[in-house]
Formats: structure tokens, C-alpha cells, sequence
């Protein structure tokens, strides 16, 4: 073949094997970092602001100083580290078994139109009840403790990742499901090498909208279901009016998903659909 | 030896909406021989493509046979690769990753797998962006990539459905060239669908021109030119030019009777 000046036929910065663009990663990085901080510390500085000028007493709302204050009474007692270990290795076995099922289901799914067509309507019905619905019947079946808050986070998370990976499913092109079993593969390659990976825009999205679902039914289970994690922490502080321990609990919530998101979710994000070029609908 | 005979070919669709009845073939036949380039021409919705798909069993005829190496096709199988219109790479696999995918699928090791894929991608010129990921290429190069991955696997017939129509000129006379090259180097067994009379000729051996729908074959040219071919030579030699004036005629003269009626809908038998 003419190759001809390769490099220029390569949209993008080209060099055969070479590595991505790394110039200014760094720099791109901490310029990144104040972007995604800046705004939470303007929260943070109203709220000061707020409780200050207002002088709410601090029943009502405390400063900022008083929920440090809890945040490290609780790190020094122990109860952090206590309910912080309860609630994440709940969600993490939660998250572990739900990714577990509703890959398979969601990619049996939309790769067969008689089973989309007999349990779509029972997806749509379920996605409203998904999660805090079940804390009654859950507690009934499998009782308090961390059964019942796993099989929340469990459910919580399934439907919305199910559908979403269906739909993932379907958006593959019919072209490249044909040319994989016109190179032969069978049933197994076809899910693993072909549906999985051509479904991860979607998965990515599903797994997002469903960890979020997870930890909001983590949260809901711990405060009925269980005398331990930081649902139960935000509970306990209620009945013992402790404000200051509840914006803590919450700031520690909020502060866990977004780190859940930054550390999980944007990298595999970055190490798959970006990397493939397949972020942003194009293909 | 003959690679490919398709026999008696008919296709007939119920349409979704109406729900009448639509021929997309009617009755075609023809033979492809071992190491030979047959092309496939006709009128737009005249169900090239559908040959085509039934050929790579993506598709089941209503009626007729279609048989690959003396095997009747049922399915899509490794012994009839397809390279599409719309690359049909994997995005999520590197420019050696897919050229090897059939490879793999055979069972065969990795050092002997790279090995071919190599091969072949320096066949295609692909050499050197071995690691590189489909999106990173461009479009001439990801077709050209669509070929390296099909002949990897080294099948009996390699079927391609228009893959230059949504290139830019430029591009698509040198992919045509690159194309004729490694045909001409590597001799494999192309089934070639198209709607480009001018690459019709330049490529193949022998093209099939179908008729207006329900489509039977309307006559079988061969092509004189000698091989190896270049286009710089092509449009100078009088054989091809009169093999595409021939060609003209043939579809030309099928479209006058129906001078004035819409072209019937590309839609279903196209897709």
C-alpha cells in the first residue's frame, strides 16, 4: 500500500504507536482540581457567612467550625472510622452483586426481543419502586442489619443499570454485531468482547445514575434497618438533637459520593469510552 | 474451482407497514470463481445489497441457494468476512486487537495471531499503528483495516457492500488502487457490491448487472484490462472505456421504460 505521509492521515496529534498528547497534563490537572474545589468552598464561605451575620443559633444550623469540630470528635472516638466502614462495605457488596446481575440481565435484554418485550413493562413498573420502597418488606423478610441494607443498595441500584445497559445493548450498530459473527464468534465472545464493551456508554451512565440510587438507599436502609453506619449516625444525632453531628454526617455522605465519582467513575469513564472515541454520541 | 454459486436467489419481504408483499430478488444466479473480483451493479434499490446479505447470512433467502465452497450457507460464518459501508470496527479494540479478533476466535495463540495481524496490516499499510484505537485512524484508513481484519481470517469469499461510498473522491481512487493491489498480490475471492460503474470496472474481473426490482441478472461483462491495473492507465485504455459505456447502456436502457415514475423506494431492500 501507498502509506504516503502517514502522520498527516491521522486526525489528531499522530504518531504511529506513539503515546496521547501529554503536554501540560499537570497543569491541566490542577487547573482542573480548582474548578471542581472553587465552588464548594464558596458554599462553604457562604454558609460561615450566613451563620454568622444571621447568628441562627446552633441547633438550628451550626458554623462551620462547630461541624469540623464533630467531624474530628468523631474521627478521634472511633464512631467515623465505625460507620464509615459499615456504610462502604455495604454499598461496595451492594454495588458488587447488582453490577454482577444487571450487566447480564440488561445485555440478555437488549440483545433479545422476545425477553425486552416480556419484561419491559416490569422494568418501568419497578424503576419507581426501586430502593426505599422495599425497606419494609426487606426488613420483614431478612430482618434489621446488613442483610436488608444490602439487598437495598442491591435494588436500589439494579433497574436503573439493567435498562441502561439494555439500551446500550441496542444502540450497538446491527453493521458491527455482523461483521463479529461474520468473524466467527460465538455467544460467549459476542458478550464479553462485543455487547459488554459496545455497551459502556451506556453502562457508565447506567452504573452513575444507579451508585447514586445505591447510596441514597444506603443512607434511607441504615436510619431504619440497622445500629450501625452513617445513615444510623444521622439518625442517632437527630434523636440526641446534635445538629452539628447531622450536617456533619451529610457533608460526610456528599463528600464519599463525590469521591466516588472522581476516583471510580470518571476514570473508568476516561479508560474506556473516551479512550475508544465513543464518548459524545459520535461513531 | 468455483468459490461462491448462488442459484435461483429470490427474496421477498412483507412490507412492516402495508403488509403487501415486496420482491426484492427475483431470480438471480451466478458463480464467482476461486481468486476472481465480481462485481455487482445496478439501480438503486434493485437489491444488491440484499444479494449481498444473503451471501454472508445475514439474511435468508425465500427461495434459491446460495453455496460457499460447496456448502450451503446457513448464517454468518468466518468463511465469508464483510467489509461494510460504515467501517464496523471496534472502537474498543485496538488497530491490531481487530485485525486479529478472528484469529482469536479460531483459538489461535497470541504469537502466531500477532504474527498474521502484523502481516496483514502491512499489507494494507497500517504498519506502525498497531496500538492505535479505529477513531484515531482516518477514514481511509479504517477501511483499509476493515479489509486487513477480513483477510486475516482468511476466508473463502471476502463480500464488500459499497466500502468506499462515503469517502471522498480523492481517497476513494487510491483505496480503489490499494485495493487492486493487494487483490492482485494476494489474489482472494471478492464479491463486491456497488453502485459506481466507473469502480465497477476498474476493479473487478467480471460484473453483474441486476436489473430493476425484483431483480434477476440483466447480463454478465467481463473485463478486459490487464492486471496490474492503475487508474492513470484505466482511462486512457479503450476497454475500459467501452466496458463503461457498455455498462451505461445496459442500466440506462432498463430505466427508460419507467421514464417518469418515481424510483421505487431504496429502503427496505437496501438496508
Amino acid at each position: 500500500m501507498t502509506p504516503g505521509p502517514a502522520g498527516s492521515a491521522v486526525r489528531g496529534a499522530a504518531r504511529p504507536g506513539g503515546a496521547r498528547p501529554r503536554s501540560g497534563r499537570t497543569g491541566g490537572r490542577a487547573r482542573a482540581l480548582f474548578r471542581f474545589l472553587l465552588p464548594l468552598a464558596v458554599l462553604t464561605a457562604l454558609w460561615a457567612l450566613v451563620v454568622e451575620v444571621t447568628g441562627v443559633p446552633m441547633r438550628v444550623f451550626p458554623q462551620v467550625t462547630d461541624v469540623a469540630a464533630a467531624i474530628r470528635d468523631m474521627a478521634l472516638s472511633g464512631e467515623l472510622v465505625q460507620h464509615l466502614g459499615a456504610s462502604l462495605r455495604r454499598v461496595l457488596i451492594g454495588s458488587v452483586i447488582a453490577i454482577g446481575t444487571a450487566l447480564p440481565f440488561g445485555i440478555a435484554l437488549g440483545a433479545s426481543r422476545a425477553l425486552s418485550a416480556f419484561f419491559s413493562p416490569l422494568l418501568r413498573f419497578s424503576v419507581a419502586l426501586a430502593g426505599i420502597a422495599w425497606i419494609p418488606i426487606a426488613t420483614l423478610w431478612i430482618g434489621y442489619g446488613d442483610g436488608a441494607v444490602i439487598f437495598i443498595v442491591w435494588n436500589a441500584m439494579f433497574f436503573a443499570l439493567a435498562y441502561n445497559t439494555m439500551l446500550g445493548v441496542r444502540r450497538i450498530p446491527t453493521s458491527l454485531l455482523r461483521s463479529a459473527r461474520s468473524l466467527g464468534a460465538g455467544r460467549w465472545r459476542m458478550f464479553w468482547e462485543v455487547l459488554l464493551p459496545g455497551a459502556m456508554p451506556s453502562i457508565v451512565s447506567g452504573l452513575r445514575v444507579g451508585l447514586g440510587y445505591g447510596w441514597r438507599g444506603l443512607v434511607a436502609a441504615e436510619i431504619i434497618a440497622t445500629s450501625a453506619g452513617l445513615g444510623y449516625a444521622l439518625f442517632l444525632a437527630q434523636s440526641t438533637f446534635s445538629t452539628d453531628v447531622i450536617i456533619a454526617s451529610m457533608v460526610i455522605i456528599g463528600v464519599l459520593w463525590l469521591l466516588t465519582d472522581r476516583l471510580l467513575l470518571a476514570p473508568l469513564e476516561r479508560n474506556t469510552v473516551e479512550r475508544w472515541g465513543m464518548a459524545g454520541g459520535e461513531r | 474451482m468455483t468459490a461462491l454459486v448462488i442459484e435461483g436467489l429470490e427474496k421477498v419481504y412483507t412490507d412492516a407497514y402495508s403488509g403487501e408483499e415486496v420482491v426484492a430478488i427475483g431470480d438471480v444466479s451466478f458463480t464467482v470463481e476461486q481468486g476472481e473480483f465480481v462485481s455487482v451493479l445496478g439501480p438503486s434499490g434493485c437489491g444488491k445489497t440484499t444479494v449481498l446479505n444473503a451471501v454472508a447470512g445475514f439474511v435468508d433467502p425465500t427461495g434459491g441457494e446460495v453455496r460457499v465452497d460447496g456448502h450451503e450457507v446457513r448464517g454468518p460464518g468466518p468463511d465469508r468476512g464483510v467489509v461494510f459501508q460504515s467501517h464496523a470496527l471496534f472502537p474498543w479494540k485496538t488497530v491490531l486487537g481487530n485485525v486479529t479478533f478472528g484469529l482469536r476466535v479460531q483459538g489461535i495463540r497470541r504469537r502466531e495471531r500477532e504474527e498474521r495481524g502484523r502481516e496483514f496490516l502491512e499489507l494494507v499499510g497500517l504498519d506502525g499503528f498497531e496500538r492505535r484505537y479505529p477513531h484515531e485512524l482516518s477514514g481511509g484508513m479504517q477501511q483499509r483495516l476493515g479489509v486487513a481484519r477480513v483477510l486475516t481470517n482468511e476466508p473463502a469469499v471476502m463480500l464488500m457492500d459499497e466500502p468506499f461510498a462515503s469517502i471522498d473522491a480523492q481517497t476513494r481512487r487510491r483505496l480503489q488502487e490499494d485495493l487492486t493491489r493487494i487483490f492482485e498480490k494476494r489474489r482472494p475471492t471478492v464479491f463486491f457490491v456497488t453502485h459506481d460503474i466507473d469502480e465497477a470496472v476498474f476493479l473487478s474481473d467480471r460484473i453483474v448487472v441486476l436489473s430493476h426490482r425484483p431483480s434477476s441478472v440483466q447480463e454478465i461483462v467481463p473485463v478486459d484490462l490487464p492486471r496490474p491495473r492503475t487508474w492513470r492507465a484505466a482511462v486512457d485504455a479503450p476497454a475500459f472505456r467501452d466496458t463503461v459505456a457498455r455498462i451505461n447502456d445496459l442500466l440506462r436502457v432498463d430505466e427508460d421504460p419507467e421514464a417518469g415514475e418515481p424510483e421505487p423506494a431504496g429502503g427496505g431492500a437496501g438496508a
